[in-house]
C-alpha cells in the first residue's frame, strides 16, 4: 500500500536555504531511480545463478540423453516402465520453456532501465523552472521519452498514458501481456 | 537438425541472452562464438570466419545494426547471414536493420525450435 504522505526532509536536520517544491521533486524521482537501480542489480545476481543452475542441468540432461542412446535393449528392458526416450524429452520440452522464460528477464531489464533513464531525466527537467514551465518543452520531453521506448509493450503502455488511459487501465494492459508471457508467446520472424 | 561444423557470431550485451541463445545452438550441433558489444564482435569477426552472424540491436559501444553495416563492407561477410535478435519491433528499426544488409528479424522473446529453423533456412 503507498503511504498517503512521503516526508523526505529530516526533522533535525537544518532547514535547506534552497528549498523549492521542484527541487524536492527532484530528489522523489532520484530516490525511486535508486530503489528501481537497487533492485535491478539484486536481480541479476539471483539471474545469474539461476542461468548458471540452468546451464548445469542442461549439460547434465544432455549427458543423460547421450547415455541413454548407447543402452542395449536388455538394459532398455531392465529399466521396466521407465520410458528413458520420453522422460528426456519431457526435460527437452521444459528446457525450451525456460529458454523462453529467461528471455523476459533480459525484456524486463531493459524496460527498468528505460524507467530509471525517464525518472533521471525528469528530475533535472523539472528543476529547470524555464523549461519545466512550458508547454512546448514538456511536449519535447514526451517525444524524447517515447523515442526511449523500444518493445511493443512500453510503446503502447507510453501511447495509452498519453492519450488519457488511467493508471489502472495501464495495469490491464500489464495484466494482458503476464498472459501472453503464460501462454509462451514468442516474438516475430521475418526474413528479408 | 544438426549444425556440424557450422560456427555461429552470438552477440549480445545480456550475459543471459547469450547463454540461452549459446544453449540452444550448441545443442543442435553449432559451434558458437560470443561478443558482447558490435566492437568485440567486429574484432571476432575479423580474427576468425563465422558462417553465421545473430546479433542484438541495442548495446554499448556498438550496436547491432552498425555491426551489420560493418560486416558487410568487408570482403568475407559480403553473403553471410546477418540475423537481428531484438526486443525491437517497430518497422522504422526494421527497416534500418534492412539497409544496412541484415539478412532477417526475429522478436525476442525467440523460441528455440523456431531459432534453428530458422538459422537453418538461411545458412
Amino acid at each position: 500500500m503507498l503511504p498517503t504522505s512521503i516526508e523526505i526532509a529530516n526533522a533535525d536536520a537544518p532547514p535547506l536555504a534552497d528549498w523549492t517544491p521542484e527541487q524536492q521533486i527532484a530528489q522523489m524521482l532520484e530516490l525511486c531511480e535508486a530503489q528501481v537501480e537497487s533492485a535491478t542489480c539484486e536481480s541479476d545476481l539471483a539471474v545469474d545463478a539461476l542461468v548458471k543452475a540452468f546451464s548445469g542441468l542442461a549439460e547434465t540432461a544432455r549427458a543423460l540423453k547421450a547415455s541413454a542412446a548407447t543402452f542395449t535393449p536388455e538394459q532398455r528392458a531392465a529399466l521396466g516402465d521407465l520410458d528413458l526416450k520420453k522422460q528426456m524429452e519431457a526435460i527437452e520440452r521444459q528446457m525450451t520453456s525456460a529458454v523462453v522464460a529467461f528471455q523476459f528477464y533480459d525484456k524486463l531489464t531493459q524496460r527498468l532501465g528505460h524507467v530509471r533513464y525517464s525518472l533521471s531525466t525528469l528530475a533535472l527537467f523539472v528543476c529547470d523552472r524555464a523549461q519545466a514551465t512550458q508547454r512546448e518543452q514538456w511536449r519535447r520531453l514526451f517525444t524524447t521519452l517515447k523515442r526511449l521506448y523500444r518493445t511493443e509493450e512500453e510503446k503502447q503502455i507510453f501511447q495509452m498514458m498519453v492519450e488519457g488511459a488511467s493508471a489502472d487501465e495501464a495495469r490491464d494492459h500489464i495484466h494482458q501481456s503476464t498472459q501472453t508471457i503464460r501462454a509462451g508467446t514468442v516474438g516475430d520472424i521475418e526474413l528479408f | 537438425m544438426s549444425g556440424a561444423s557450422k560456427s555461429i557470431l552470438a552477440v549480445d550485451d545480456s550475459a543471459s541472452m547469450r547463454q540461452m541463445v549459446r544453449y540452444t545452438l550448441e545443442g543442435a550441433g553449432y559451434e558458437v562464438v560470443q561478443a558482447a558489444d558490435g566492437v568485440e564482435a567486429l574484432d571476432l569477426a575479423k580474427t576468425r570466419g563465422v558462417d553465421l552472424v545473430l546479433t542484438d540491436v541495442n548495446m554499448p559501444r556498438m550496436d547491432g545494426i552498425t555491426l551489420v553495416k560493418e560486416l558487410r563492407g568487408l570482403d568475407t561477410y559480403k553473403f553471410t547471414p546477418m540475423l537481428v535478435l531484438t526486443t525491437e519491433s517497430g518497422p522504422e528499426t526494421k527497416q534500418r536493420g534492412k539497409q544496412a544488409g541484415a539478412t532477417g528479424w526475429i522478436v525476442k522473446p525467440f523460441n528455440p525450435d523456431q531459432l534453428l529453423a530458422t538459422i537453418a533456412r538461411v545458412l
